[in-house]
């Protein structure tokens, strides 16, 4: 008996002492919905799905994920919403920096920044997902809605992105891009490619925006040279929009009513899209040097060339530029702005020919601002531009991204 | 009786041999699990009174820190026995098993409310009056460098993972008012959001136990802490003294202002903000390593700043910090505008009349 009692005493001992080290348990915290996602986020192994269940999810710091072949699904962009209304923390709704990614049928809204962010990612598809702002076009907005930047191999498909005080639809400093049958509605830019190569946009919507569609190359970023964009069969109409963009960005200076813009780039092709109501004008051609915004970069070549814009419908725009120089231009002749307007800088020792070719639009009027010389001499003669250029090539995504 | 004699002498080893267990246990190299809970890392020893760093570690104070709403930080840099870092093209190399680890916590005063002062560089937490937040490990394995955020609980009796981080309110006293916010724990993909700064593609690294920031002699407001690179060294855990001289404190009123300005920048944006970072897709680039130009944010247009331009047309406007992006993003604490966009919710203070002071004294215009 007494040994027994010797052994319990010590082993009492034991216990307690193994407690005072750290068995004793301290009770773990529980996670939120919230914590969780980002949870799965962080531990999800390639190939694996992170389902979105129904629901409107609030979120208060921004989500983001780092690991390849990882796919977000919910259950459709109008059921499955993952609101930002709450947001505290990060300057995106969902940061992604993955290779092989796919994200569909879901909604993200009300982020206070970017609500959709792909940075430096290779095979992305985004398909059937809404970015919105609920509020309707507000400067406080987040700048960009869907936006790859630094990308390759990128499809944006069957999306809808409204209220970004940016550009609803923005790939930058990507190669490889199809954006279609997809509608931006109520940004300041409703689908912008920018300092970007290879892109095939076509089959969208782009309606009520501030500027349609918009394709930039920019000065000062590490990727630059825009070229190579096709820009088919999109229905850009009624882009009336105020302009509500934060001062100090370079689509604050897009004049309301503008359907098309194409800045800087170089072989552009745009037929088959039908543009209607666009009350600036409907498809404007431009150089950086039209903003007057002094750079400094060697490399950059501020001018568009290669140019060409055939095969398509236009009616009833340019009634109400939102633009000084075009204000003064309807004054003078009376006449709505043309539907093709060029701001006639040349490259030098190149031909306007060389910089854009302008074929079977229907009788679509032009004019050439004459902005290298103060437009002093605007001239609606567009027999030197009736000329044609190669048709550029289909883009082909890598199956993976389809 | 006789075994009960035998069994008293057995008892007492045995408890001495417990009691040695629980006050000195060397720190524990994880290869490949997520440990729950800090104490499994055996990196600290937790009385009721204080917490205090594992003998075997070394507590180190890097000249210039990130800005964490005035939270102070306690650093400590473990490596295993019988392993040592090296000095590679001047950068210091940790053998996989180094475990670093960076406490923050606020202290109180005697009301138990917390308080905004100089961090003093403590080699140990009183528990009495300090709190607790957060202790974050870097940890190098096999692939490369692994981050754990731990929250404390509110006992301070453990600190738990939270792999997808955690918020809590704090209000913060100062000399003129009360500072209410929402200090955050960043989930593990921010700290690599950071801590990888060749972006995607690289690896996470340190940001404050390295070479630059270990290798200049600190003395400042926060104390005298010598050569920290000697300190490793003394230890057996380097192999070489860096040859140059590391980045000053920005805090160092002896140096330059543009110099102090630029250790500033550095320690607060350069991770993104580097030719190879997650922000190259701004073309701003705050790492030093160009001339003070267009690169660098002189008169240079926002490119996707969104409303974080502040209606503002270039980064730095010289001679005109009241004009200038980055003064406008380092005083704001929206946080899609502000800058850096993790890390804080408050606004550094001093570091901005540190940037607005630089600011003010370029000559020109854009």
């Amino acid at each position: 008996m007494k040994i027994n009692t010797q052994r319990l005493i010590g082993i009492s001992i034991f216990s307690l002492l193994l407690a005072s080290c750290g068995s004793e348990e301290p009770a773990m915290p529980e996670l939120s919905f919230e914590e969780s996602l980002q949870e799965q986020l962080i531990k999800a192994q390639p190939g694996d799905v992170i389902n979105i269940p129904a629901g409107t999810h609030q979120m208060t710091r921004s989500l983001s994920l780092n690991v390849p072949g990882v796919t977000i699904r919910g259950e459709g962009m109008d059921t499955s919403i993952l609101s930002f209304k709450n947001q505290i923390q990060g300057a995106e709704g969902l940061l992604v920096s993955a290779d092989d990614f796919v994200i569909e049928d879901l909604a993200i809204e009300d982020t206070v920044g970017d609500a959709l962010k792909i940075n430096e990612s290779t095979n992305v598809v985004i398909r059937r997902v809404r970015t919105e702002w609920t509020a309707g076009p507000l400067t406080t907005n987040g700048a960009y809605g869907i936006y790859p930047v630094q990308t390759e191999n990128v499809l944006i498909d069957g999306s809808v992105a409204i209220g970004a005080s940016d550009a609803g639809i923005y790939v930058g400093q990507s190669t490889q891009i199809v954006v279609r049958n997809s509608r931006a509605e109520y940004n300041v830019a409703g689908i912008e490619i920018e300092n970007s190569t290879f892109a095939d946009v076509h089959d969208n919507i782009a309606t009520n925006n501030t500027g349609g569609i918009l394709v930039f190359d920019l000065p000062n970023l590490p990727v630059q040279g825009g070229r190579n964009t096709r820009v088919f069969d999109n229905e850009i109409f009624n882009n009336n929009t105020e302009n509500f963009a934060p001062e100090g960005n370079i689509v604050g200076s897009v004049p309301a009513g503008t359907g098309l813009m194409v800045l800087a780039n170089d072989s552009i092709e745009v037929f088959g899209n039908n543009f209607a109501d666009n009350q600036t004008a409907h498809a404007l051609v431009v150089s950086y040097l039209i903003n007057e915004i002094p750079y400094d970069d060697p490399n950059y070549d501020p001018f568009p060339e290669s140019i060409y814009i055939h095969d398509n419908q236009f009616s009833n725009g340019g009634q109400n530029p939102d633009s000084e120089p075009l204000n003064m231009l309807k004054e003078a002749t009376g006449q709505a702005i043309p539907d093709i307007v060029w701001d006639g800088m040349v490259v030098p020792g190149k031909q306007p020919e060389e910089i854009l070719c302008i074929a079977n639009n229907g009788g679509a009027s032009f004019v050439n601002l004459d902005a290298a010389n103060g437009f002093a001499e605007p001239s609606f003669d567009s027999s030197v531009h009736q000329c044609s250029l190669p048709s550029l090539s289909v883009i082909s995504l890598s199956s993976a991204s389809q | 009786m006789r075994t009960h004699h035998m069994r008293l002498p057995v008892l007492a080893g045995a408890l001495l041999i417990l009691i040695a267990a629980c006050s000195e246990p060397a720190p524990i190299f994880h290869e490949s699990e997520r440990p729950l809970r800090l104490s499994d890392w055996q990196l600290f020893d937790l009385s009721t009174e204080e917490l205090t760093p594992s003998e075997a570690s070394l507590v180190l104070h890097p000249s210039n820190q990130l800005f964490t709403d005035y939270a102070h930080k306690m650093r400590t840099l473990w490596i295993p026995q019988g392993l040592q870092a090296e000095l590679v093209d001047e950068e210091i190399q940790y053998p996989v098993g180094t475990v670093i680890s960076k406490t923050f916590y606020y202290p109180r005063n005697g009301q138990g409310q917390l308080v905004k002062v100089t961090d003093p560089g403590n080699e140990h937490i009183a528990l009495g009056d300090h709190q607790l937040l957060e202790t974050r490990l870097l940890v190098h394995r096999q692939n490369g460098w692994d981050a754990f955020p731990y929250v404390w609980n509110e006992e301070q009796t453990e600190a738990f993972l939270r792999v997808a981080g955690t918020s809590t309110s704090v209000s913060l006293q100062t000399e003129n008012e009360d500072l209410d916010f929402m200090y955050f724990v960043p989930n593990e993909n921010q700290c690599s959001g950071c801590h990888t700064t060749d972006h995607p593609d690289g690896e996470m690294k340190p940001l404050g136990i390295i070479a630059s920031q270990l290798s200049s002699p600190i003395s400042d407001a926060r104390g005298d802490f010598g050569i920290q690179t000697s300190t490793i060294l003394e230890k057996g855990w380097l192999n070489a003294q860096p040859a140059d001289q590391g980045t000053i404190s920005w805090r160092d009123e002896s140096a330059s202002l543009e110099d102090r300005a630029l250790a500033y920048l550095n320690i607060h944006c350069a991770h993104c903000h580097n030719p190879e970072g997650a922000a190259d897709t701004s073309g701003l680039f705050l790492d030093g390593s160009s001339d003070i130009d267009v690169s660098m944010g002189l008169c240079k247009p926002p490119v996707a700043a969104g409303g974080g331009a502040g209606d503002l047309q270039y980064s730095i406007v010289p001679s005109d910090p009241d004009h200038s992006i980055l003064v406008y993003r380092m005083e704001s604490s929206k946080p899609d505008e502000m800058m850096p966009e993790l890390g804080r919710s408050l606004i550094h203070t001093e570091g901005v009349a540190l940037i607005r002071q630089w600011i003010s004294s370029m000559s020109g215009s854009c």
